[in-house]
């Protein structure tokens, strides 16, 4: 049969004549085998080489390296990015930030944390007990960041949680502000009074 | 020398494309289709003490939303509490979501039920609004990674036999 069109040419081989060539043993050329063969020797001399060394070869290794350095270039980015998104939706010249931190917590078992600014509240944070811990170690808690405008302001801060024999107990602490230029940081400090056997609510601006 | 500079320079090229890549796949919105982020909250357990979602990433949490006043809720949160001592081991968190305004019935109800797990009581509804359950009860299945996977309603026992195969497989994930 003459095939002159070569879209018939094509569906006559797609079609009864494939069937028959998938039926015969595939035939490979020689230059195939010895391809298969030189990639053979060469993978095997390369095993072999790594084997001796027992490292990987240094270009290996400047990549390792490099890729770390790159890494650590990421997280940097990454912090420096943070850094700028809070400079642009916090300015410096309206900027307040409010800390808590703890100090032994014998008489005081933090629950909540409740922020009013003029007498709006701004946040009401509740503590798990793993915040409550990473505080007992330490830690320092940024509990609101928010922008206000220059002038004085009223900020009361009231903590709730429980108190010296097990009772709840809820305190509240306030502090006059006069924001200026500039960022100011608040923070919020509960220690044990001994004396008293009372827990203690400090308020007090970061210079 | 020349060589290894080229390929040199040719892997930090391919560095810097896999990081870039990273990087926008990581800041990528989620599209259509894709599991959304489960909303982090912070509630008090009608048992005392403060649960925050976010401290259970790594794990399985299966919420459940109801109130005192849904008849069949009660059948959910006995199932869920059976579910929870059994893949504690494996990883899953379960939460009950109180939606009632007052706790006081909702108290009662988990003391009659006999639950240890942890009812949160979301009295100001910040969580219902956040996650929009259609109905009570509601069960939400959020995986490790702090995506919310399934939802489902009352579930028979065609729903029960789903669920637990999609809540053994994202424990296996």
């Amino acid at each position: 049969m003459a095939i002159d069109s070569p879209g018939i040419a094509h569906a006559y081989l797609s079609g009864r004549d494939r069937g028959y060539r998938e039926r015969q043993p595939a035939r490979r050329p020689a230059a195939f085998w010895l391809a298969v063969a030189a990639a053979c020797l060469l993978a095997l001399g390369a095993t072999a080489a790594l084997a001796e060394e027992g490292a990987p070869p240094p270009d290996f290794q400047s990549l390792d390296g490099e890729i770390g350095a790159l890494k650590q270039e990421v997280v940097d980015l990454n912090r420096d990015l943070f850094l700028l998104e809070e400079e642009l939706l916090f300015p410096a010249n309206t900027q307040v930030a409010v800390f808590v931190s703890m100090d032994v917590g014998t008489f005081f078992g933090l629950d909540s944390v409740q922020i009013l600014v003029d007498g709006k509240e701004v946040t009401n944070y509740l503590y798990t007990q793993r915040e409550v811990d990473a505080l007992l170690r330490g830690g320092v808690h940024r509990v609101w960041l928010g922008n206000l405008k220059a002038g004085k302001h009223e900020l009361t801060a009231f903590f709730t949680g429980v108190g010296p024999h097990g009772r709840d107990y809820r305190r509240g602490a306030t502090l006059e502000i006069d924001k200026g230029v500039g960022a100011k940081y608040v923070e919020l400090r509960i220690s044990d009074r001994v004396q008293k056997l009372q827990p203690e609510f400090l308020v007090r601006e970061w210079d | 020398m020349a060589e290894r500079t080229a390929v040199g320079r040719a892997g930090r090229g391919a560095a810097i494309l896999a990081l870039l890549l990273g990087l926008f796949l990581a800041h990528a919105p989620a599209r259509a289709g894709e599991p959304a982020t489960a909303p982090d909250f912070a509630l008090k357990a009608l048992g005392g003490g403060n649960y925050r979602l976010s401290e259970r990433r790594g794990e399985v949490v299966a919420l459940l939303f109801w109130g005192s006043w849904c008849g069949g809720c009660r059948s959910e949160l006995e199932r869920l509490e059976r579910l929870g001592a059994t893949y504690a081991g494996a990883g899953l968190s379960v939460w009950g979501v109180v939606l009632d305004e007052e706790p006081g019935d909702a108290r009662a109800v988990a003391s009659a039920l006999g639950l240890s797990m942890p009812q949160l009581h979301d009295a100001r509804r910040e969580v219902a609004r956040a996650y929009r359950p259609k109905r009570l009860p509601t069960l939400l299945l959020i995986d490790r990674g702090g995506a919310v996977r399934y939802a489902y309603g009352e579930l028979d026992s065609r729903a029960e036999r789903k669920m637990l195969a999609d809540l053994r497989g994202l424990l296996d994930e």
